[in-house]
């Protein structure tokens, strides 16, 4: 059978293929259909000669083959130094495989692509570190999903997460009505302890935009008041826009790359018409990552830079610390042990490092930091990123990945763990259910707003 | 007075009294009750699989399972439902307290009759990763007053007679005065009017002469004649007021005791509260957890 009705080569583009796609518990139709889809060799080899470009042909050549990379892969350590989890083995038996023959590959092959590819590897780009030749497999896969996702062997969730970005432009089943209701019901929800607070919906010329990720809105809106509230004690003109507000991206997960470009886009067509100074994003790495990053590329800008400058939540956090827009009750800083998660997506891809630790110098008291080890840019992989999280077919491996960072926190001796970013926290999260070592774990939004010292102009008049 | 009551029940024991008390109220006062149940948390990012609250599994979130739990809320709540009119059951996955209150948004219910407790942070699904109790949070921000029945209300046979109205003067008792006086005219009941005075040297920073206690007390009953009698009077029959000295939580509990009362209805205090305090609890969440009969917390105007 070629083309399944649940699992075929078409991407999600209405509500209703989106229902039913959800409507199959688990994928369960779906997988069982991926079984005799057909390849389009044709088409995929086609693809491969439009987009495989110099640097990845280069990579794919050069690669001496020296296993370098296999110990800087937190998954090859976990799986008890499987060869056949080494990265470069993973990229060159798959990416490697399809470019050699052509495109002739058989269902097979795919479906041992589609694990290599979602099950075997996060996109962390940390082997691109200890490669000597600074190849990064991260990267491959990226692509490699790509062709994937085109012949239809990309797992259910993903398939339904990209599904969601074409139909709601957000990761979840959230209408720009939704984003917009929601935040002022939180606003609402907290005006009366926080006096003046208020979300300013398509200002022009603020000094911020803000973007979240839809999963705030959907199950913890908490933290768009949190967002709000930070603003409003820094003083700080920001908005939100009514739409383009989702800045993460499944289908950048996916390997949907018409959607990663059709999201991005609705994100620039709001700075556009807002024309902010500055588009601060919430507590995500992946969503830096679609956003700021790669985004630009995807939407074909030919500067690499969204419209307007784009930071991370945590860089405007570290500089309302340090130009004291946000000053900290020093009775109330953190004074427990306490770790810090580096997100790979924008501390090893984008150099965040310093800034997250300075402000744990900010909000805990000195004596109580522990960093794991290894940290910074060479920190481990949640065990969750790159969509590893969400899908169901890979649970048990997933599982197995967390083990890395279970030890890493267990070793720093830490009980409380700050993970700035949407993945992390859930896989933190993930692995306290699963493992259950007694830790705690925040964004950092919440014990901010636990410990600001709130201006006399702002505080509750009697 | 009642016309759209919210019942949020974890279907379970720890939800029983609390379903006495509701479909009570329903059948008295010919209310719409809506059967609200939250019955898993998110797991794992943006997928459809739940933790369910019950069987504790991860289950995928679907069609089919949503009208299983529906049946299984419809089979729990069977017999109250033989005499109940007009009601509905809803499903729903999420946080607790913000689906609660996601739904009494929409609702918009007279009342939230609000289960007890599921049990410590670390056997209950629903409080896992989170700071505080579902019915914190609920009662903190809910659009209209929240009843809570924590222990099995001795006194409850049905109806409602005799409130305790507790204050502390402030802006937030003022509504849940006004709400309690609506209360007690609609249903013709007793009122009490009560105010602890808070002599624990906790709050106060010092221990206060007998003699500085007896005035206090002195001046909070003519503040209470001020504020609450002048409005009550010609209006409601039955009303009787006091002033104590001592733990505020225990002494309301122990004068609601003494009056045999059936209902307490106190502010929820819309204020941030030190860290400290959070782990004490406020007054009213004490007096949840004590009191043996239901209690109202009002934490804004009531609509009309």
């Amino acid at each position: 059978m070629p083309e399944g009705t649940l699992c075929n080569k078409k991407p999600i583009e209405t509500e209703e293929a989106l229902k039913t796609l959800l409507g199959d518990t688990g994928g369960k139709t779906y997988y069982e259909e991926m079984k005799s889809l057909d390849v389009d060799s044709e088409l995929l080899w086609k693809t491969i000669q439009n987009t495989l470009k110099s640097r990845m042909k280069t990579w794919l050549e050069i690669c001496a083959h020296c296993g370098m990379c296999a110990d800087s892969c937190f998954l090859y350590l976990i799986n008890d130094r499987d060869p056949k989890q080494v990265p470069a083995y993973k990229i060159q038996s798959t990416l490697g495989e399809i470019v050699k023959r052509q495109g002739k590959v058989d269902n097979d092959f795919m479906h041992m692509a589609m694990e290599t590819a979602w099950a075997k590897c996060t996109c962390c780009n940390r082997c691109g570190m200890y490669c000597p030749h600074g190849i990064d497999m991260g990267i491959m896969f990226g692509y490699l999903r790509g062709l994937l996702y085109q012949q239809g062997f990309v797992p259910w969730e993903l398939k339904i997460g990209a599904g969601m970005h074409r139909v709601y432009r957000a990761q979840m089943d959230v209408t720009d009505e939704d984003f917009v209701e929601t935040f002022e019901w939180m606003v609402e929800e907290y005006e009366e302890d926080y006096p003046g607070l208020e979300v300013p919906v398509d200002m022009e010329g603020a000094d911020i935009m803000y973007t979240v990720n839809a999963r705030e809105v959907k199950h913890y809106p908490e933290d768009l008041a949190e967002a709000a509230i930070l603003f409003h004690l820094a003083g700080e003109s920001w908005t939100v826009p009514s739409s383009g507000w989702e800045q993460t991206s499944l289908a950048m997960f996916a390997g949907d790359w018409a959607a990663c470009k059709m999201q991005v886009e609705s994100v620039y067509a709001a700075m556009e018409r807002l024309k902010p100074k500055r588009m601060v994003g919430t507590e995500c790495g992946h969503a830096h990552r679609a956003t700021v990053i790669e985004g630009p590329y995807w939407a074909g800008r030919s500067n690499g830079k969204p419209p307007a400058e784009s930071i991370h939540y945590v860089e405007w956090l570290a500089e309302a610390l340090r130009e004291g827009k946000l000053r900290v009750d020093p009775a109330k800083r953190i004074k427990r042990p306490v770790t810090l998660q580096d997100s790979c997506n924008y501390i090893r891809n984008h150099g965040l490092k310093e800034i997250t630790r300075e402000i744990m110098s900010y909000i805990v008291e000195p004596g109580y930091f522990m960093d794991m080890a290894p940290n910074r840019e060479h920190n481990y992989c949640c065990g969750g990123g790159g969509g590893f999280n969400g899908i169901g077919l890979f649970r048990p491996q997933r599982n197995k990945a967390l083990i890395t960072k279970r030890d890493q926190i267990l070793n720093s001796g830490a009980d409380l763990v700050i993970a700035p970013c949407h993945n992390c926290w859930d896989a933190i999260r993930d692995l306290e259910e699963e493992y259950k070592i007694g830790i705690e774990w925040s964004f950092l939004k919440p014990l901010l707003i636990s410990m600001v010292e709130i201006p006399e102009h702002l505080q509750i008049k009697e | 007075m009642f016309k759209k009551i919210l019942f949020a029940t974890s279907a379970t024991e720890a939800s029983d009294h609390a379903a006495r008390v509701a479909f009570n109220m329903a059948l008295n006062y010919k209310a719409h009750i809506s059967i609200f149940h939250v019955m898993g948390v998110p797991t794992r990012g943006f997928s459809q699989v739940v933790l369910d609250v019950k069987t504790r599994e991860e289950v995928v979130f679907d069609d089919e399972y949503v009208a299983w739990v529906e049946e299984e809320v419809k089979t729990y709540y069977a017999k109250q439902l033989e005499t109940a009119e007009n009601f509905d059951i809803k499903v729903a996955i999420g946080f607790p307290h913000r689906e609660i209150l996601r739904e009494a948004r929409q609702s918009r219910p007279d009342l939230i009759v609000l289960g007890g407790s599921t049990g410590a942070p670390e056997e209950s699904v629903y409080k896992r990763g989170m700071v505080g109790s579902t019915l914190q949070r609920v009662a903190k921000a809910a659009p209209c007053p929240v009843l809570v029945v924590n222990r099995p209300a001795a006194s409850f046979w049905g109806g409602m007679s005799n409130i305790v109205f507790g204050t502390d003067f402030s802006k937030a008792s003022d509504a849940a005065f006004e709400f309690a006086c609506k209360f007690a005219k609609a249903l013709g009941c007793e009122m009490h009017i009560f105010h602890a005075l808070d002599i624990s040297t906790m709050h106060m920073g010092r221990m206060l002469t007998q003699d500085e206690i007896e005035t206090r007390i002195r001046e909070s009953l003519r503040r209470i004649r001020g504020k609450y009698i002048s409005k009550i009077k010609g209006e409601i029959q039955d009303y009787a007021f006091d002033v104590w000295e001592g733990v505020p939580y225990v002494e309301v509990v122990k004068y609601a005791r003494e009056k045999h009362a059936d209902l307490i209805v106190m502010a929820h205090h819309n204020r941030k509260t030190s860290e400290e305090d959070n782990r004490l609890g406020s007054n009213i969440e004490q007096v949840i957890v004590r009191a043996g009969c239901p209690v109202i917390s009002v934490n804004k105007q009531v609509r009309n």
